[in-house]
């Protein structure tokens, strides 16, 4: 195989490692919000099954938890999988484990907003979503900014665990075409698609975070 | 926190749905998943082109060419292939899969490899036969015949027994890089598989004396016999138009492989096949 048919094969893998990203950003971000809201819900309840649910998705490896997913609709319900539900699983699994993590960096930043601004923002006239979404989420995305570009760098090395379910992204690809050409070519080049997917994360979220520190 | 609950149901709804949407089961067969480690040259690689390829492949894609089924490679991580059969996700493990010991495990398709479990060690070793493996760190792919052969239970649990240690991994080229780099002192696989790394390996050499000898096989789910004979009468007949052959000799695995027409011992099969097919042609 030559180097360019290699680094086409690699690419194509970080095309659907890129498609694991975004999607499990999409669904994830949103979702650890409304996790974060149920894990502080004065419902005691609902607390504990969100207390409990990210305990157990932090608790336990993500390559596990995939494995659950695929195959869990079979060996649970008895459904047979299909071939799309493949990359269904992946993005499923991931989405509900960084949905976790998430949320409990959204409830730092939102936990420390001063209890003044919601006192002063009801003075106003503010009603509590008014309040939430005008007031308080503006500051809590600037304050989490950091933590959350962690988690998301992470996500980019993350995506390499679909390999366990055998999906066609970037590693998977690469441990493939180091099998049948017996070199380890192949990780050196995925080594450096990582290094410098995750660069450009780090880039780009740093510009975020420069443009929302207007105040400064 | 009513919004918050009501989002969470709604987040579950969608992906319960999703899950729902995907799992439907087909009527009539269009299409035959064969699941196989992309990691297993020459049985199942990935080429020059970056196309899944292989003797295995080649034979099952001439098999859907027959049957008018439209061949869905699928790649599967080795440790979950059964988890991927009994799920429905592939119909069969086609990957250069060992029968003996797995006897009962699987509707088992005619052998069609005869093929015998080695041991690699490198030149400078001065490991010259299995006894020579006293003490030492043998490595085995996890899951593989090879392993299940050397491991409590096997036909050669005793010789596996004086290893100083059974190391398990999850591919053959990390392996043999260990291989070289020292650090296993000797790696026991399938032939096919070690002949193909012995070529780019330099310094290695694979022992005389195997550690048995065994066939392949194309492994379905229990109960799926009629699949499996669907697929055993087309490989008989790319063995009477010299396709098999043809293959085989392209892989260079033409001393190995073992395809005949089942003789009496197998008369059940067969006219379980001729049942099928009379049934087919009914139907």
């Amino acid at each position: 195989m030559s180097f360019s048919v290699m680094l086409e094969q690699l690419s194509s893998g970080m095309v659907k490692s890129l498609g694991i990203f975004v999607l499990t950003l999409v669904f994830s971000l949103p979702l650890g919000l409304l996790v974060a809201f149920g894990r502080m819900s004065k419902n005691r309840l609902l607390q504990n099954i969100i207390k409990v649910y990210i305990s157990v998705l932090r608790g336990t490896p993500l390559m596990l938890q995939l494995l659950v997913v695929y195959f869990g609709p079979y060996y649970l319900f008895g459904m047979r999988i299909g071939g799309t539900y493949r990359f269904l699983a992946i993005i499923i699994g991931f989405s509900l484990n960084y949905a976790a993590y998430f949320a409990e960096i959204y409830r730092s930043g939102i936990e420390s907003m001063p209890v003044g601004q919601y006192e002063a923002a009801t003075v106003l006239g503010y009603n509590k979503i008014q309040c939430f979404f005008r007031i308080i989420f503006p500051q809590v995305v600037k304050r989490i900014l950091p933590a959350v570009t962690n988690e998301v760098i992470t996500l980019v090395k993350d995506t390499s665990l679909s390999f366990s379910l055998a999906y066609a992204e970037m590693f998977t690809i690469a441990k493939q075409i180091a099998a049948a050409q017996t070199t380890f070519m192949p990780f050196v080049v995925a080594a450096i698609f990582y290094y410098v997917f995750n660069l450009v994360v780090a880039v780009t979220m740093e510009k975020i975070e420069k443009k929302l520190s207007y105040y400064q | 926190m009513k919004k918050g609950m009501i989002g969470m149901a709604l987040a579950a709804a969608l992906a319960a749905s999703m899950v729902a949407g995907t799992v439907c089961m087909a009527d009539e067969r269009t299409t035959f998943a064969v699941g196989f480690d992309a990691e297993y040259p020459p049985y199942g690689y990935m080429d020059e082109n970056g196309d899944y390829t292989g003797f295995d492949i080649e034979l099952a894609q001439a098999v859907c060419d027959l049957r008018g089924w439209e061949l869905v490679k699928t790649p599967i991580a080795w440790d979950s292939k059964d988890m991927e059969l009994e799920s429905g996700a592939i119909d069969c493990i086609w990957s250069g899969f060992t029968i003996n010991g797995r006897e009962d495990d699987y509707a088992w398709s005619l052998p069609y490899v005869d093929n015998s479990q080695v041991v690699v060690v490198t030149e400078d070793s001065g490991i010259t036969d299995l006894a020579g493996l006293e003490g030492k760190i043998v490595a085995a792919q996890a899951a593989s015949a090879a392993l299940e052969l050397l491991s409590e239970g096997g036909d050669q649990a005793d010789l596996g027994a004086t290893f100083g240690t059974l190391q398990e991994f999850a591919d053959y080229n990390t392996a043999f890089a260990e291989l070289k780099a020292g650090s296993v002192d000797a790696v026991a696989m399938d032939v096919g598989v070690a002949q193909y790394q012995i070529k780019t390996s330099e310094g290695c050499k694979i022992l005389d004396e195997t550690l048995n000898a065994e066939q392949y096989g194309i492994g379905f789910a229990l109960g799926n016999e009629e699949l499996r004979d669907q697929v055993n009468e087309s490989l008989l007949e790319l063995l009477d138009n010299g396709t098999f052959d043809e293959l085989a000799e392209k892989y260079e695995l033409s001393d190995m492989v073992c395809l005949a027409a089942p003789a009496e011992e197998a008369m059940e099969t067969e006219t379980e096949a001729a049942e099928a097919e009379t049934e087919a042609m009914t139907e």
